[in-house]
């Protein structure tokens, strides 16, 4: 930079640099014009409320109430003697353990096959995401009838074969696994697009040069080439269906509520409940704090630890 | 023995006739360049000779052994790509020992940390090592071996992707245009030292390249591609001086042949624009005379044309002249004729005939010579002099 002042300076004249420097200043003002509908909308939707989470979760503030106090970290301690709380917690993790890495692995073999395959890649790709562009309250009625105790295809079948019929989503043993299988048939779609897109940007070259350095089975070559060009992908798709699992609300408050005696119910709907059911603003705010806080450290370790793996800069 | 040979091979994608029954021999040792415009076949040929593309009909075999239903992994061929196919998530020396470790060890060697428990593993991957490190010295990439190649040069990188294919001594070397992503410099002293390569390696080479220049000097032969048949294969000296083909005339050498339209009479006389140039031909009706630049000269007699333009090279100068008949034709002259060259002055431009060479208007080679016979002999233009 140095010597390009030095020589800008000898060969422009004073009024040059003068010009260019309100130049400046114009560019600058535009720019912050250009941004302001963004920047006003930003901390109108996101930033302020933000914020009033953040105050609220300090106070025992309930919606109706004349006024509000604050009671420091009280909330939180709640949140350690509360068992509604304690089932949520613990039902969204393994609600996430299983939709995961399931989703991930069924999504990843779905696109390795289609992708291989030589036809009926549109096909595929439209049949398996379907259930992301459907509504997933209307989808959950369909799920609530085929897994019906008594009138559902699914327990019929099982009746046929001779095995036993559980009420899939009213019993505390299956409601979570229920609900998990039908949160695996959300993301697989939806992984699986990502998948196919990542696989195809994968260098065709790059199998050629397997195939010629003596890799025979696709088996190899998938952990030759495909599976470290999809690391990027991959950590992408890890860190989406993690969120989505972890704020899972719709097919629980349609279809079970939570229950059977709290059997599934999930941070989101906690915050819910407690917000908009027992109108507690002020405990709902810190436990949104504790959800936002999981997310965060769950982006972060992922991003810290994979991110230097999986980018071969 | 033979080296790579292919024979009668035909390759249609849908109803597009890619190649049209190309035979091509590759001796032992020798190194072939396959040379043509985009999209003329060439490296459609080369991957199926790799093996990554099946032949419609034909056969191909390597070192005397039938491969044209081998897959490409079986067939003992090494390939160096355009953009070097290099996996970017290994070292260099991992890159460079993956077909290595691919061929010597077996699956369950391959396993991780085998190397630390099975006896056999170990030992294996100690020999692959040295043979790693041994080709790497022969590139001179021994320093960069703890590398990922995102943290190469072009240049590099390409040595990695030549060092890959050299290290498993494979008897055949199919390389795809490896120096098109080269900035020029390095081009010109990569392809000497691919040369030398080898030499050194001395495996049977088929390198496709759409650059003439590159197939020139590099080439034991040079086999011209177009249109999904090759044209014609013989020496660099032999395609430039004596092409059977005009398409092969016009791909090769540079500033490009000189085509002159002309006419040959009823008598064998070879005339442009009327005017008979010093040749007879067997040939009868419209043909196409074509004349390298370095063989038209200035002189006092010849074919009547005015200057154009001036390119100075140094060691050269490149004269575009227009002809009475429209056409541009470029002659070689030395610089010391460049001050009487100004733009827009007439000047004659001789043919040495005896290298000059006579084509059909569909491309053949048909025959000319020189004659004494004044009927025959150009006319002295006193009009172009004066």
């Amino acid at each position: 930079m140095a010597d390009l002042a030095l020589t800008s300076g000898t060969a422009m004249p004073r009024e040059g640099v003068a010009a260019r420097q309100t130049r400046g200043f114009g560019t600058i003002l535009v720019a912050w014009m250009l941004m302001l509908p963004a920047i006003v909308t930003y901390v109108l939707m996101i930033l302020l409320p933000l914020v009033v989470v953040l105050a609220l979760a300090f106070t025992d503030y309930e919606f109706g109430a004349p006024g509000f106090r604050f009671i420091g970290l009280d909330n939180f301690a709640e949140m350690l003697g509360d068992r509604t709380f304690g089932a949520s917690i613990r039902n969204t993790l393994v609600y996430s353990l299983f939709v995961v890495p399931l989703s991930i692995g069924i999504a990843l073999l779905l696109a390795v096959l289609i992708e291989a395959g030589a036809r009926g890649r549109a096909f595929f790709r439209a049949v398996f995401f379907l259930p992301v562009v459907s509504l997933t309250v209307a989808m959950a009625t369909a799920w609530q009838y085929l897994l019906h105790p008594s009138i559902g295809p699914l327990n019929a079948v099982l009746r046929d074969l001779g095995l036993g019929t559980p009420n899939w989503l009213g019993a505390s043993e299956w409601v979570l696994v229920s609900l998990g299988f039908i949160g695996v048939w959300e993301n697989v779609g939806f992984n699986l697009v990502l998948f196919l897109a990542g696989l195809t940007a994968i260098p065709r070259d790059l199998y050629a040069a397997a195939e010629i350095d003596g890799v025979r089975s696709g088996w190899s070559k998938f952990w030759l080439v495909t599976w470290p060009m999809l690391g990027p992908t991959l950590l992408f798709v890890l860190i989406i269906t993690m969120t989505r699992a972890i704020r899972v609300f719709d097919t629980v408050q349609t279809l079970t509520q939570g229950g059977p005696n709290n059997a599934s119910e999930v941070l989101l709907r906690t915050i819910y409940q407690e917000a908009f059911h027992y109108f507690r603003f002020g405990y709902s705010a810190a436990v949104t704090l504790v959800f936002l806080a999981i997310v965060l450290a769950l982006m972060l370790v992922q991003t810290r630890l994979i991110d230097r793996r999986v980018h071969y800069g | 023995m033979a080296g790579i040979v292919v024979e009668n091979v035909t390759k249609s994608f849908g109803d597009t006739k890619v190649l049209r029954g190309v035979s091509l021999s590759v001796a032992d040792g020798e190194f072939v360049s396959l040379v043509g415009p985009s999209g003329c076949g060439k490296t459609t040929l080369m991957r199926i000779i790799a093996g990554l593309e099946t032949v419609t009909s034909g056969e191909v075999s390597i070192s005397a052994r039938q491969v044209t239903r081998l897959r490409a992994a079986d067939r003992d061929v090494a390939m160096v790509f355009q953009n070097y196919a290099l996996y970017p998530h290994l070292t260099v020396r991992q890159n460079m020992a993956v077909p290595l470790v691919m061929r010597r060890l077996t699956t369950a060697e391959r396993l991780p940390f085998a190397g630390k428990v099975l006896p056999s593993a170990r030992a294996k991957l100690a020999q692959i090592r040295t043979d790693v490190t041994h080709a790497a010295e022969l590139l001179a990439i021994d320093g960069l071996m703890e590398r990922k190649p995102a943290q190469l040069s072009g240049g590099q990188r390409q040595r990695v992707a030549l060092g890959r294919a050299i290290v498993r001594k494979p008897s055949a070397f199919l390389m795809d245009e490896p120096l098109s992503n080269l900035d020029a410099a390095l081009r010109v002293t990569t392809r000497t030292e691919i040369v030398a390569l080898h030499r050194r390696v001395g495996a049977s080479t088929v390198y496709v390249t759409h650059d003439q220049s590159e197939a020139m000097t590099m080439s034991d032969r040079i086999a011209v591609m177009m249109q999904g048949e090759l044209l014609q294969v013989a020496t660099p000296e032999e395609i430039y001086a004596n092409p059977v083909d005009l398409r092969v005339a016009r791909f090769i050498g540079s500033p490009a042949i000189n085509q002159i339209s002309a006419n040959v009479t009823s008598s064998g006389v070879v005339e442009v624009q009327g005017q008979p140039v010093g040749l007879v031909s067997p040939a009868r009706g419209p043909v196409v005379l074509t004349i390298r630049p370095e063989d038209l000269t200035l002189g006092s007699q010849g074919l009547a044309g005015t200057v154009e333009h001036v390119e100075f090279l140094g060691e050269s100068v490149l004269l575009h002249a227009r002809l009475g008949g429209g056409e541009l034709v470029i002659a070689r002259v030395a610089p010391s004729d460049r001050a009487h060259l100004g733009i827009g002055r007439p000047v004659a431009l001789a043919l040495r005939l005896d290298r000059a060479m006579l084509f059909a208007t569909s491309n053949e080679r048909l025959a000319c010579a020189p004659t004494d016979d004044v009927a025959a002999a150009p006319v002295n233009r006193e009009a172009v002099n004066g």
